[in-house]
């Protein structure tokens, strides 16, 4: 039953995927014009199926059996395709290289706005508002196949904000960005003056936005509050997602793993991407790589695990390397669990069910890796690269994805395997990780160091 | 220029290939098309120009062996294989496999040329009929990078652990994962295009520049290429 004044009804929405266990039990709720939701709970407790009902995607495009009402905007989602719905709602979705479809940048974000029947004299200028309000302006002629994740992420959203959509469904639409960068489209967000629902883990963000929370697990919502009431309820039954970071324990070191020296390193001549960098890692040590989109974390994380050669400067490793690349879910090679982690370890099965057991996926040994959650595959390629306990485990992005209970409990996981006797360098935007220091990459090419101790 | 212009162009220098039976003109071609692809990003063109370039080398290595004539000299006699016949190599047969060679290069380098320098976006934009069409040909087109960047997503992935991919077999382990990343992809590049907006009726076109003298003349210029090749060469 659609409310009068609300831009969004849901009414007993439930909805489970072709052979699956239900992903929304009995959903309802309405959503104000204006209004900005944000979307908390953990990794597959139901946010994005939500988000794609609200956009008429479920159950028009993935099918499955489908109970209840939802009403955007005045149109019953079961009877409108999703293309009808475009424009009155924008999505963006998780992964944007997988939403990308034109050539050239400015097209990318006109591809909307053309589908919409827009009058062909207002696309341009309504590209280059969008474009220049998440700071992207300087990529409107840009391939879209040579940007970085961070900056493909940012058309993705000008992309969005072109339509000037009623209601705008993000799902963890900041994943990619450095803080900058984030609270620069928030902002864009918020201007907007749409309703916005925010699926985002990184939970401190979306509360700065948001006005209200709505916390699912399990299919079901199990909090719809205002903001500060929402606060309240979080610190006491969820308190993981008001926390900020884990504090480190250890603070002896073991002998040097890594000592790189003078590491230089450009894809063109003339764009240098590392200058001089130094970076020595010791046994036992958590090390942190920060900086903003496009500062060289990924660069300097792959020539550490070797997988590319500076241009000049030595690095010199005392042990095994394991380097797990970002969105590593992508890059599973066998056709069970089990053996993707027995891969590295001559298919010693015993120690890869030992991995899996370790990161919480044992039950899932003979499951083929393409069938888990995209969570749950991030954390088989954590596995996929541990059980051969490398002496310096390199992790580029490793929380992606990740709810705040997840992502605490790898902090755990990261400290004791740093305890062990093994060192870590994860390559990062978020701070929320534990690390006994944190070096800052700046985005021109040299190394500014912000050296600094935390977590305590 | 346009690239609609510029795609007519490169598909009358691969219409040309085809039509001629001089190896000169054939070689002028493929060269031609060679000095063009190498105006793009060196990062990019590499798998393009390997797989334009060998296919080409190929035929031209290995069609001796395969095509018999009997005019000609003979510069090499083999034995007699079992189907295949006798083997040997004749001048006509060099020069033919020389032809077809290039051919082959040619079209490859014309291909080439087209994925990495042509903006496919304006090209779908001006296809007056068949939108769709032009789209999926464009997303095809877009299929070789991606897949591309997932091969070497996979092989770091596989190396990140510690584990050495040796030959063609280590390799080719690689090739299942990739077919079942690329079709995830496609279903989510669906649903992205279905959400925003793609197949409703009524859009429109961004406003484009208009052809400029020398897409004109590309124009002439493609049809004159495709004429020559067809009546005098």
């Amino acid at each position: 039953m659609a409310l009068a004044g609300a831009l969004v009804t849901v009414d007993g929405l439930s909805f489970s995927y072709p052979s699956a266990p239900p992903a929304l039990r009995d959903v309802s709720l309405a959503l104000e014009p204006g209004e900005v939701v944000a979307l908390l709970g953990p990794s597959g407790s139901g946010k994005t199926t939500l988000l794609r009902a609200l956009a008429g995607l479920v159950p028009h495009f993935h099918g499955g059996r489908f109970a209840g009402q939802v009403v955007v905007a005045g149109l019953d989602t079961r009877r409108t395709r999703p293309a009808e719905l475009a424009g009155t709602v924008a999505t963006i979705f998780q992964d944007p290289e997988d939403q990308v479809v034109m050539t050239i940048v400015a097209n990318e974000v006109a591809f909307g706005l053309e589908n919409l029947g827009v009058e062909p004299r207002a696309i341009w200028p309504r590209v280059e508002r969008a474009l220049e309000s998440v700071d992207a302006l300087h990529l409107w002629g840009r391939k879209t196949v040579e940007l970085s994740g961070g900056e493909l992420q940012r058309v993705c959203l000008a992309s969005a904000l072109a339509l000037e959509p009623r209601l705008l469904l993000l799902d963890e639409p900041t994943s990619q960005l450095d803080p900058e960068a984030a609270a620069l489209f928030l902002a864009a967000v918020e201007r907007l003056g749409a309703t916005v629902v925010l699926s985002e883990h990184r939970v401190a963000r979306a509360l700065e936005l948001a006005t209200r929370v709505i916390f699912v697990d399990g299919g079901r919502i199990l909090l719809d509050a205002p903001r500060d009431a929402a606060l309240e309820w979080l610190r006491t039954e969820r308190p993981r997602y008001t926390e900020a970071c884990v504090p480190v324990t250890q603070s002896h070191f073991g002998e040097l793993v890594l000592d790189a020296r003078d590491v230089s390193f450009s894809y063109r001549a003339t764009l240098p991407i590392l200058d001089g960098v130094d970076l020595v890692l010791r046994r036992g040590e958590i090390v942190v790589l920060e900086g903003p989109n496009g500062a060289g974390k990924t660069t300097l994380a792959r020539i550490v695990a070797g997988l590319v050669e500076p241009d000049s400067g030595s690095v010199e490793l005392r042990g095994r390397v394991g380097y797990l690349s970002q969105d590593p879910g992508r890059y599973l090679v066998t056709e069970t669990a089990l053996a993707e982690v027995a891969l590295a370890v001559n298919r010693d099965e015993q120690r890869a069910r030992a991995a899996l057991d370790s990161v919480g996926l044992g039950w899932a040994a003979d499951r083929h890796p393409r069938d888990l959650s995209s969570g749950e595959r991030e954390r088989l390629a954590l596995a996929s690269v541990a059980v051969a306990e490398p002496d310096l485990l390199v992790l580029d992005e490793p929380t992606r994805g990740l709810d705040p209970e997840r992502k605490v409990v790898l902090g755990a996981w990261l400290e004791e395997y740093a305890a062990s006797g093994k060192a870590v360098l994860v390559a990062t935007h978020d701070r929320d990780l534990p690390a006994h220091r944190r070096i800052g990459l700046s985005g021109t090419g040299t190394q500014s160091l912000e050296e600094a101790t935390v977590g305590v | 220029m346009s690239p609609g212009p510029a795609a007519l162009l490169l598909a009358a220098a691969g219409t040309a290939a085809l039509l001629t039976d001089r190896l000169w003109a054939v070689a002028l071609l493929a060269v031609v098309l060679l000095a063009v692809c190498l105006r793009a990003p060196a990062e990019r063109r590499g798998v393009y120009l390997f797989g334009a370039l060998t296919s080409g080398l190929g035929v031209l290595v290995l069609s001796p062996f395969l095509w018999s004539s009997p005019d000609g000299t003979i510069l090499w006699e083999g034995p007699t294989i079992p189907v295949l016949g006798p083997l040997d190599v004749t001048t006509t047969e060099l020069s033919e496999a020389a032809l077809n060679g290039f051919r082959l290069a040619a079209l490859g380098l014309a291909f080439a040329a087209y994925a990495l320098l042509l903006d496919h976006d304006r090209l779908v934009a001006a296809a007056g009929v068949a939108r769709r069409s032009a789209l999926a040909v464009a997303l095809a087109t877009r299929l070789v990078p991606s897949l591309e960047r997932d091969a070497v997503g996979l092989a770091e992935s596989v190396r990140g652990r510690g584990v050495r991919l040796e030959g063609a077999r280590g390799y080719a382990t690689l090739l299942s994962p990739l077919v079942a990343g690329s079709l995830e992809r496609a279903t989510s590049l669906a649903e992205a295009m279905e959400a925003r907006g793609f197949g409703r009726p009524g859009t429109t076109r961004a406003p484009r520049p208009p052809w400029s003298a020398r897409d004109r003349l590309a124009l002439v210029f493609a049809a004159l290429l495709v004429l020559l090749a067809a009546l005098w060469l």
